[in-house]
């Protein structure tokens, strides 16, 4: 009998007439705090971003006891430094929103560091309440802690959790909410630095409270610590807000440069390690080991195989083509299964409905799109499935760790094999998944070149002109390609490492969490949460991008009484035709004629379409075909048989056409995750630029070497 | 290769000794795996010296080697009751000597 209450989502309407208890939810990374976040909340939850920068905001509103409780995920750290936009967020949600508590999720198993954060969130002035979490593991390791004791200590109430089964949920949430109402006292006061800097620390409390109303909008207490560590976002408030802020940073830098001239030693330093030993001595007094722990721990045991030095990266790759072909071999038949849907769907609609304007917005326009964004579906669902079983076991630390020196080499991060790894199979989770990366530099870069792996939608494309072209050396090929892809990632971010985004190197330290076992709700729950955002996102933009290709390429209709170049279409005649045919003496030197360069426009929809173009320039009628392979093996016949196009031809193309600007979901995608239309299209231009380079390249070389016939 | 770095730098850089032991100042990322280490000093600046500080690299903090990749880079180190993973760059910064 967990849950205790009755829980319900909050209706707006109960807002007027009661006031809303706000309890923020805080922690490291691996602490436990996504596992209580869903136990707190029952899983219904709101997603979004932090205003004005794109971390991701987690809350959701429950009712207790007749009480509206609304919790807010904050970003997982290890550090309220300055140095990050998590760490700013969190510090920034707390000083401005004034959350009515934290809720503070630590590792029990590993206390020292985890009050390291506690410590820092209490600095900021609000009262807390710390999660024991890990309890199972704590006494499977014979770790004992007095809770009681501890709290005494820091003057925090403690509650002794299990994320994993919901062990003292209720417990946590109760004292929370009593905390948050003020019957249970949670203190606000600091730990004691020290003689030395705390003498430093009241001097500048006393120059800040010249400003009333600066004093009343932060605590000063936490400004007085920020100030003494010379941090650069506190500095920036105080310079923008602060009434005699001149004043209030000479008091603060005499001091400061008093201090490390007394410990020699820099003032960052000196108060990080204040906090440590202020932390080792309240454990030395709360927390003890009974029993021995026996040697190598369960961890240690599959680090040692997985993390070897000879098998780590062989390991890694296994692990990553066991993701694929799952994905893939289970993917696969889904999308065929959904793809099939919709063409019987679209033969239905022809047949009731009066042929015209509507019928063909419905089938060709419509249902298309609709159709493209849920084929992929059971694609990205499964791709999603094996990142956050990566994620929760605690892998995906490993594998940085395997493949960080590669990576490194062109100027990446060990992280960025993920949003890589993800593109392989499409690139707009494969984007979503950069936020791993938590520079922002090292983010925009992988994002900037994850498009150019092979994605399930250019892999049919290049699939089919392989085997039209190249049926001799089919596989050799296609696999070429594919490597092709990662090769040129790799070589165009370390370009763009040198030059657009030169600069600092950024800390690899990261921790190794233990394995633990996830659960396997969380894990479908975290699926499900990316995925139903790429319906969101990327749904209504290829949906909208489909409609827009349809109109292009059918719009204006052919004149009544002219002879068609081309079967049965008008395409020669709409928009998109005549676009294709002003192009074609730009595209020639590549040796594309105006089809291709209307089947690549319409590739900026979405990869696939490039085929299905190509079978309506080549006046394969589609009602004839009802099934894709089919209309797939047409145009490779059609393609073949045209004296306008040879191996050479189709090589560059297919270089091309992994290159060339990203699907229309992909940049929509690109603007979500970096906030600006600006990397869109910078995306889109590098990559045309590239691309077309590339292909002219190929092509003027090979006519020269003779190989054009 | 290693041995050369390790030889060059008992011999040229570090003529340094520590007032109360006999051992050598090194650098983190010349130690060997499985070796256990009390830091002496961390000489990095900024953001690094601050993830340093962060994840739980203090003066006087003990800690040890537990594995290197397939190049040697990145390093594990466990330090503070946990496993912790930095480049060797990042350990250049950390000044340490070794215990028994
Ligand atoms: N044994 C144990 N495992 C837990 C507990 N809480 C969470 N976990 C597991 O620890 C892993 C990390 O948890 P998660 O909630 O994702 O942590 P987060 O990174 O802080 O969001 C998951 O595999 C969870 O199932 C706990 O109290 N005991
Ligand atoms: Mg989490």
């Amino acid at each position: 009998m967990r849950r205790r209450r009755r829980r319900g989502r909050g209706k707006s309407g109960q807002f007027d007439d009661r006031k809303l208890i706000r309890i923020a939810l805080a922690g490291n990374p691996n602490s436990g705090k996504t596992s209580i976040f869903n136990a707190l909340t029952g899983q219904r939850q709101h997603i979004g971003n932090y205003p004005g920068v794109t971390v991701e905001k987690k809350s959701a509103i429950i009712t207790v006891d007749g009480k509206l409780v609304e919790f807010i995920d904050l970003p997982g750290t290890y550090s309220l430094s300055a140095y990050s936009m998590e760490e700013i967020v969190s510090r920034d949600f707390v000083l401005n929103e004034k959350p009515d508590v934290i809720v503070d999720i630590l590792d029990s198993t590993n206390l020292e560091r985890h009050l390291y954060l506690l410590l820092q969130f209490q600095e900021l002035g609000v009262p807390i309440v710390g999660a024991l979490n890990m309890t199972d593991e704590a006494n499977a390791k014979g770790i004992k802690i007095d809770h009681d004791q501890l709290g005494m200590i820091l003057g925090i109430p403690f509650v002794k959790t299990v994320g994993s089964t919901g062990l003292g949920i209720d417990l946590l949430l109760d004292v929370a909410i009593k905390v948050a109402e003020g019957e249970l006292e949670s203190n606000k006061r600091h730990l004691n630095y020290g003689k030395r800097v705390e003498a430093a620390h009241t001097a500048i409390i006393n120059t800040l409270e010249m400003d009333q109303v600066f004093s009343a909008r932060y605590s000063q207490h936490w400004m007085a610590i920020k100030l003494l560590e010379k941090d650069q976002d506190a500095i920036k408030k105080i310079s923008k807000e602060h009434q005699h802020f001149d004043l209030v940073l000479s008091v603060a830098r005499e001091w400061r440069e008093r201090l490390e001239k007394q410990f020699a030693e820099d003032s960052e330093v000196i108060i990080g390690e204040q906090r440590y030993a202020y932390i080792h001595g309240a454990i030395k007094e709360t927390v003890s080991l009974s029993g021995h722990s026996t040697g190598i721990d369960f961890t240690e045991k599959i680090d040692r195989i997985v993390l070897n030095r000879f098998l780590g990266i062989p390991i890694f790759l296994g692990i990553m083509f066991v993701i694929y072909q799952l994905t893939f071999s289970l993917g696969n038949p889904l999308a065929d299964g959904i793809s099939i849907m919709f063409t019987r769907l679209s033969l239905l609609l022809t047949r009731i409905l009066p042929s015209g304007p509507l019928q063909e917005l419905l089938t060709n326009g419509v249902i298309n799109g609709v159709g493209g964004v849920l084929t992929f579906l059971p694609i990205i669902l499964l791709l999603f499935l094996g990142l956050s079983f990566l994620e929760d076991t605690g892998y995906m630390s490993r594998a940085a760790f395997v493949m960080d020196k590669v990576f490194h080499m062109f100027g990446l991060h060990g992280r960025s094999f993920i949003p890589f790894m993800i593109s392989t199979g499409c690139a707009v989770p494969g984007i979503m998944s950069a936020r791993v990366l938590t520079n922002r530099k090292d983010r925009i870069v992988t994002i900037m070149v994850s498009p150019l792996m092979m994605c399930g939608a250019k892999a049919p494309v290049i699939a089919m002109l392989v085997a039209a072209f190249f049926p001799n050396n089919a596989t050799l090929i296609f696999w070429g390609i594919w490597l092709f892809g990662w090769i040129t990632a790799f070589f165009i971010a370390l370009i763009f490492r040198k030059t657009l985004f030169k600069g600092e190197q950024t800390p690899f330290v990261m921790e190794l969490p233990p394995y633990r076992r996830p659960l396997i709700k969380n894990v479908i729950l975290h699926m499900w949460e990316k995925s139903s955002e790429y319906i969101k996102k990327a749904g209504t933009v290829i949906l909208a991008a489909s409609i827009i290709v349809w109109f292009i390429l059918s719009y204006p209709k052919a004149p009544q009484n002219t002879v068609k170049d081309f079967g049965k279409t008008d395409v020669t005649y709409s928009i998109g035709g005549r676009l294709g045919k002003s192009i074609e003496p730009v595209l020639k030197w590549a040796g594309f004629d105006w089809k291709i360069g209307v089947s690549l426009i319409a590739g900026v929809a979405a990869k696939e379409v490039i085929i299905s173009t190509m079978g309506i320039l080549y006046g394969i009628d589609e009602d004839v075909s009802s099934q894709q392979s089919h209309v797939d093996f047409m145009v490779k016949d059609k393609l073949k048989s045209d004296p306008n196009y040879s191996p050479l031809m189709a090589f560059a193309l297919m270089i091309f056409i992994m290159i060339y600007i990203p699907c229309i979901a992909t940049l929509a995608m690109v603007k979500k995750e970096l906030g600006s239309w600006k990397w869109s299209l910078f995306q889109a231009g590098y990559t045309l630029l590239v691309a077309f380079i590339m292909a002219v390249g190929i092509f003027q070389m090979g006519s020269l070497l003779g190989f054009g016939g | 290769m290693k041995w050369l770095l390790n030889n060059r730098n008992n011999g040229l850089d570090f003529n340094l000794k520590t007032k109360q032991t006999d051992d050598w100042v090194r650098h983190l990322s010349e130690l060997d795996t499985e070796s256990d280490f009390k830091i002496i000093k961390i000489n990095a600046r900024g953001e690094i010296r601050r993830r340093l500080l962060d994840i739980g690299f203090i003066k006087n903090q003990k800690g040890r080697v537990v594995r290197k990749a397939l190049l040697r880079d990145p390093i594990e180190i466990e330090i503070k009751g946990t496993r912790v993973s930095l480049r060797r760059s990042e350990a250049e910064f950390i000044d340490v000597v070794e215990q028994d």
